[in-house]
């Protein structure tokens, strides 16, 4: 299901982003904003999917996803208020969102899931062996 | 730039240049057969991986071409770099895995290698060649351009050479990265990637501290270069100073075309094994996140300190990292960080020496139906045949070649990115589709770059696109696009057919 959802995602939205580059449409900034950030989200959805489904992973998943769509929001609404605005860690909050949110949150978020996950999900000692089943097999084979 | 009135940079240029040389005799002795040579033997561990695709990543446009847009156009250039903090996870999660095990299954050297056992299309596989000898010379020519520019302002070659200095710095240039490749192929290229690699995380930490110690701390830099008048508040808005599809443009380019990019892909086929992807996102993601450190610190200290007084207004944004690391780091820290840099430009470069060589002697030919019989040889021969060519194209054509270097980027993710990122995971993806993708985001990206910024034909039209799109998202959303039309149109009666072995990796 996860999978499926990923694909359809990703087959509706590069025509759309496609489109988007060209249409002068009052929403068409803050839509193209919210398909990028969420195009690589579905790739990851479609890739780690197995039997269609994400299992464990869709939670870090869909934290990914609305982190990034979050800090898109944030930065869209906050356009304008570097000044007026409020400020934090140094840089006015549009500036800390995309520094802290897009660039620095992901890697800790990315990274430690990847590998907390590796051995049960992305890469499973029974995939090797099965692996290593297959081609010693075809080695008898000739 | 008055750099030789400096000799601690020359000097750390000249050790840095003869420590490259060593390696690459190093490395000429474990370069025994055409696998050593394009992938290293497979026998890479995770360190020198994580390292090495770090280093071919970044180029010089990091610490140089980098700040300088962040002095000219504020935050919003940062998107090129931010998506380095997941982009290895995404690679990990979406190709790495199965390219690292193809690897294993077939004698796979190369990304036209992938996409022929995926798709069994020569058409598939030849056309992934030509995008990657095209996005190769471009690419390899702009850095070869660069590395010509910087050997030149190091040693003061202008003075005493006139008109010949930049043939002759870059023929140097050329000297070592082409000494090195050829000898020591893929061997000395990861090798020297980790020692540069090493010296780039550890230059860009340094002048990030400085940076910061220069500004007075990351807060007053930021409320300085706010209430100026020559940068103002928009510098610090990310999505106020420029239009949203530029900024997002570069985010979305810079994630998703990282999944194409056959420098970076190159390193997963040399792993000696495939666990160790594991802690590949943190080793990559981590060390790229530190690089890019310099870029964020130069590029905020120097409008901070043009606005106090303390330097005068750039004319050229290129200027902002030379003139802060002459002015404001230690001249043995400004020797490593110039080091840092001929170490980001002769990594990546030597990536693509020895990419454009087996596309060269071994895609292409097998595109025909024909295999050339000593790879090693001829491997050889290439690195030489092509760095030349790629000097030489870009010594006479320079506008032409920087231009090709600026979108090479695009070009490969827009060609590469789609058939290997879906393909490799959705067995529906016909061969058909591949090959239109990868046309699609070849021809679209080159017709549309060239459009957007070409000087040399009055009267070609401009493409007709909303303000700030980049021609490279339009032509990565293209091929997307026509990867799954295609599938939808050719794949609807008849699922395509998969090689056994393949399809057992695809399902892991």
């Amino acid at each position: 299901m996860a999978r499926r959802i990923a694909l359809l995602f990703l087959a509706l939205a590069s025509p759309l982003i496609l489109v988007l580059n060209f249409m002068p449409w009052p929403v068409a900034e803050t839509l193209f904003a919210v398909l990028v950030m969420g195009y690589p989200v579905a790739l990851i959805a479609m890739a780690v999917a197995r039997q269609g489904r994400v299992g464990p992973l869709g939670l870090p998943l869909l934290g990914l996803l609305i982190l990034l769509e979050g800090c898109a929001v944030g930065m869209l609404l906050l356009r304008g208020r570097v000044l007026d605005g409020p400020w934090f860690g140094g840089l006015p909050l549009a500036a800390a969102i995309q520094l802290y949110g897009v660039w620095l949150a992901p890697l800790l978020l990315v990274a430690l899931v990847y590998a907390l996950t590796f051995d049960r999900f992305a890469l499973r000692q029974e995939d090797l062996d099965r692996l290593g089943q297959f081609l010693r097999d075809r080695e008898d084979d000739g | 730039m008055p750099i030789l009135d400096k000799p601690a940079i020359v000097w750390t240029a000249i050790i840095y240049l003869a420590l490259v040389v060593v390696i690459g005799f190093w490395a000429a002795r474990r370069t025994r057969s055409a696998k050593d040579f394009f992938i290293a033997g497979q026998g890479i561990g995770l360190v020198v991986t994580g390292l090495a695709t770090m280093s071919a990543a970044f180029s010089g446009f990091v610490f140089i071409g980098g700040p300088g847009l962040t002095y000219s156009m504020g935050l919003a250039s940062m998107f090129i770099c931010i998506p380095v903090s997941f982009t290895a996870g995404l690679l990990c999660w979406v190709v790495a895995k199965r390219l690292r095990l193809l690897a294993g299954v077939r004698e796979i050297y190369t990304v036209p290698d992938v996409i022929y056992c995926r798709y069994r299309s020569r058409l598939a596989s030849g056309l992934a060649a030509t995008a990657v000898l095209v996005g190769t010379v471009g690419y390899l020519g702009a850095q070869l351009q660069a590395l010509g520019i910087l050997i030149e302002a190091i040693f003061g070659t202008r003075g005493p050479l006139g008109e010949w200095s930049l043939a002759v710095a870059m023929a140097l240039g050329l000297l070592v990265v082409v000494f090195y490749a050829t000898a020591g192929g893929m061997v000395a290229g990861v090798y020297t990637d980790l020692f540069q690699g090493t010296l780039m995380v550890g230059a860009a930490i340094a002048v990030f501290l400085y940076a910061l110690k220069a500004g007075g701390g990351l807060e007053p830099m930021a409320r300085t270069i706010a209430e100026s008048d020559r940068f103002g508040p928009g510098h610090l808005d990310p999505l106020g100073a420029v239009p949203v599809f530029m900024a997002m443009g570069f985010f979305l380019v810079f994630a998703v075309g990282t999944l194409g990019q056959p420098h970076m892909l190159h390193k997963f086929f040399m792993l000696d094994d495939p666990r160790k992807l594991k802690w590949v996102p943190l080793v990559v993601g981590g060390t790229q996140t530190l690089c890019v450190l310099i870029w964020l610190g130069i590029g905020l200290a120097v409008p901070s300190l043009v606005v106090v007084g303390r330097l005068a207004p750039l004319g050229n944004p290129d200027e902002a990292s030379p003139q802060f690391l002459l002015g404001f780091v230690p001249e043995v820290l400004g020797g490593l960080v110039f080091a840092g840099i001929l170490a980001a430009i002769m990594s990546t470069a030597d990536s693509f020496v020895n990419i454009g060589s087996a596309a060269l002697i071994r895609d292409l030919p097998k595109a025909f139906g024909r295999q050339v019989s000593d790879e090693l040889f001829w491997g050889r021969v290439a690195v030489v045949g092509i760095a030349v060519s790629a000097a030489v194209f870009a010594y006479l054509y320079g506008d032409l070649i920087a231009l090709l270097g600026t979108f090479a980027f695009g070009t490969f993710g827009a060609a590469l990115g789609p058939a290997l990122a879906v393909g490799l995971n959705w067995r529906r993806v016909t061969a058909a589709a591949a090959a239109a993708s990868i046309a699609t985001g070849m021809g679209v990206n080159l017709v549309l770059e060239f459009l957007a910024k070409q000087a040399f034909f009055e009267g070609l039209p401009r493409p007709p696109f909303q303000a700030g799109v980049l021609p490279a998202a339009v032509s990565l959303a293209a091929s997307f696009t026509v990867l799954f039309v295609v599938t939808w149109a050719t794949g609807r009666r008849r699922p395509p057919e998969i090689d056994e072995d393949v399809a057992v990796v695809m399902d892991l």
